[in-house]
């Protein structure tokens, strides 16, 4: 059991589940707030990979000068994405319409539609092929400690992601707009009586989710090493799967979940080829929605 | 009368009008063009037979396709079938693995079941990826038989093209039968409101399942068809963007509307081929026409309401809400 391979693997796993956590965070707040699904999350995830990627080759600043743009960038990302595909569709102000069928499925089809043109833009300007980070910013010095040896990506992923949940978890509980964010999330109807700003609290929630998304995407650009268009696709599809499983509007649950998945991955790829590691998400994924419908750590909700 | 004329005229436009303006244009490559429209027609109207009228949304169409090409393939190859039993076959595999898959899904609805659908996708396009042995993984199967007859005809564009065409206007009808019928309006209850649906005495999940059923065998058929008329399929066919490709398609013409269904699969595989100097922005073109479209047409090119008078009245389908008003006419 406390083999060095495994406990290994596990570090390894556990630095994905870190990156599936961030990106699992932003489709939670977004579902949370407008109970609607944002397919273009993905894209967020590789607009910051691309984000730090081109600040590095164009001024090469200092590492934490690119995850600050990396972090700007990706909170335009993600006003711009609420303007264009979610905004136009909310027509109706009223608790039925917001909730209804129709507005849910337009915009999931209007942020698939808007992911798509996205990425194929990507590949237009820059290529379908996998851009590298230059050597010097690639996070791939090995640290070793005792037997085990990592690479120092792995500490700026978890120092990373510790840091951003840890402020998130602030920004929630102790700012006005996290109070904002929560109180929409919980009653969009009452939380307008009360004189909350629906329209600029759930900008304020595009924002933080994509800014979470678009530091996942630098930080694995940084410590993988490559960055291309349809990046976005596969970690996207893992977070939501991890938001799923974790009840889908509960931050915790979907963080433990993120982890679950990013280790059962690493151990399933040490033991199988590469490519069953990824079935492991979507067989994850049926599981929880026949046997726990409500997700591992969901509240009693209505129907599924 | 009218009836009969409608069919009759859709049978001369699709049989011999078409095939003659594809001659006139310069044949071959247009033929490889409109054969692809025809599969694609047939998968979207089969996905918006869960979609659109039951309102199951599926983000796993491409997987099932999948599944019936390489039932086609495999058999194709391996045993040596001919093309009118692989073609059958596919669908049968197909539906049958549709059931299969769905019967743990069924209480899923709304977003939920698009989730489950997506990951059933995925898994299979994953499994055709990585079962080297029996799938040959990412080299895909080449070689497949085309659609030949000893001595009758063998494999060309032409052929290919009739082939399909004629599968585009047994599942057209067959799903229009399905669609604008009592059935239909039970399914379409089931899309408005499952507990009333049940409440009215409708098994919710015997239609659900049904309606699944149905959409994986013309899916599978029209694998089956793509394997024989381009003679290589591999696993990078049946990614997630092909069920988004459909569900775009299913989205631009209107759905749960059959007409709607072509008409989207011919707008977006068509406007590629008629923007030829800007064809690398194909998929660009795609997603704007899809978010124009649920922008300014939220009920499709061809809405549903829309079509099912013209249905009534051009092919006598549906139900006459004079004369039959009741049950099972």
């Amino acid at each position: 059991m406390f083999d060095i391979f495994f406990v290994q693997q596990l570090v390894n796993g556990l630095s994905v589940g870190f990156i599936y956590a961030l990106m699992a965070i932003g489709f939670t707040l977004i579902f949370g707030v407008l109970n609607v699904v944002n397919f273009a999350h993905g894209e967020i995830y590789m607009i910051g990979a691309y984000a730090g990627w081109l600040s590095i080759t164009i001024f090469a600043p200092p590492l934490f000068v690119v995850i600050l743009i990396a972090l700007a960038i990706g909170a335009l990302a993600g006003f711009s994405l609420e303007r264009i595909a979610f905004r136009p569709f909310r027509r109706f102000r009223d608790e039925a319409s917001l909730k209804s069928k129709a507005m849910r499925e337009a915009t999931l089809l209007s942020s698939l539609a808007i992911s798509i043109i996205v990425r194929e833009v990507a590949e237009k300007i820059f290529g379908s092929n996998m851009q590298t980070i230059p050597q010097d910013y690639l996070l791939l010095t090995p640290i070793e400690i005792g037997p085990l040896s990592f690479a120092s990506g792995q500490f700026l992923i978890f120092g990373l992601s510790i840091v951003m949940l840890g402020g998130l978890q602030w920004l929630l509980k102790r700012t006005r707009v996290g109070l904002a964010i929560r109180a929409v999330a919980n009653n969009p109807m009452g939380a307008t009586y009360v004189g909350i700003n629906t329209e600029r609290t759930i900008i304020a929630t595009f924002v933080i989710g994509s800014t979470l998304g678009a530091t996942a995407g630098l930080v694995v650009g940084l410590y993988q090493g490559a960055i291309f268009p349809a990046m976005g696709f596969a970690p996207g599809i893992k977070a939501f799967v991890a938001m799923v499983m974790g009840g889908l509007s509960s931050i915790g649950g979907a963080v433990v979940c993120a982890l679950i998945l990013g280790v059962a991955e690493a151990v399933t790829t040490s033991f199988f080829a590469q490519g069953w590691g990824d079935l492991v998400a979507y067989v994850f994924l049926i599981i929880t929605l026949i046997f726990f419908p409500t997700g591992l750590f969901g509240g009693g909700r209505e129907r599924v | 009368m009218r009836r009969k004329l409608s069919i009759l005229v859709i049978l001369i436009a699709v049989l011999v009008v078409l095939p003659g303006i594809l001659v006139a244009v310069g044949g071959g490559y247009w033929f490889r063009v409109a054969t692809t429209i025809g599969v694609f027609i047939i998968l979207t109207m089969s996905a918006n037979l869960i979609t659109g009228t039951t309102g199951l949304m599926s983000i796993g169409h491409a997987g099932f396709y999948g599944i019936g090409a390489y039932t086609a393939a495999l058999l194709a190859t391996n045993l040596h079938w001919p093309f009118y039993l692989t073609l059958p076959a596919a669908g049968v595999v197909t539906a049958f693995f549709g059931i299969l898959l769905a019967l743990p899904t069924m209480r899923l609805i709304g977003i939920y079941f698009a989730v489950a659908t997506l990951g059933l996708g995925e898994i299979i396009h994953l499994t055709l990826l990585n079962w080297v042995g029996f799938t040959r993984g990412p080299m895909g199967i080449s070689a497949i038989p085309g659609i030949a007859l000893d001595g009758l005809f063998s494999a060309s564009d032409i052929v290919n093209y009739y082939a399909v065409a004629l599968a585009v206007v047994v599942a057209a009808f067959a799903l229009g039968r399905l669609t604008h019928s009592y059935y239909g309006n039970a399914l379409r209850a089931v899309r408005e409101d499952d507990q009333c649906a049940a409440s009215m005495g409708l098994n919710v999940v015997r239609l659900k399942i049904q309606s699944f059923a149905f959409a994986c065998f013309f899916a599978g058929v029209a694998g089956a068809l793509w394997a024989h008329t381009t003679g290589y399929i591999s696993p990078a066919d049946f990614r997630f963007s092909e069920s988004i490709l459909i569900l775009a398609m299913m989205v631009v013409g209107g759905l749960g509307s059959l007409p709607g269904a072509i008409v989207g699969a011919v707008i977006l595989l068509g406007l590629p081929e008629v923007l030829r100097p800007i064809g690398d922005y194909r998929m660009i073109v795609v997603g704007a026409v899809m978010f124009l479209s649920i922008l300014f047409l939220p009920r499709g090119v061809l809405g549903e309401t829309s079509v099912l008078a013209v249905m009534r009245r051009q092919f006598g389908l549906a139900w006459d809400n004079v004369k039959h008003l009741g049950w099972r006419q």
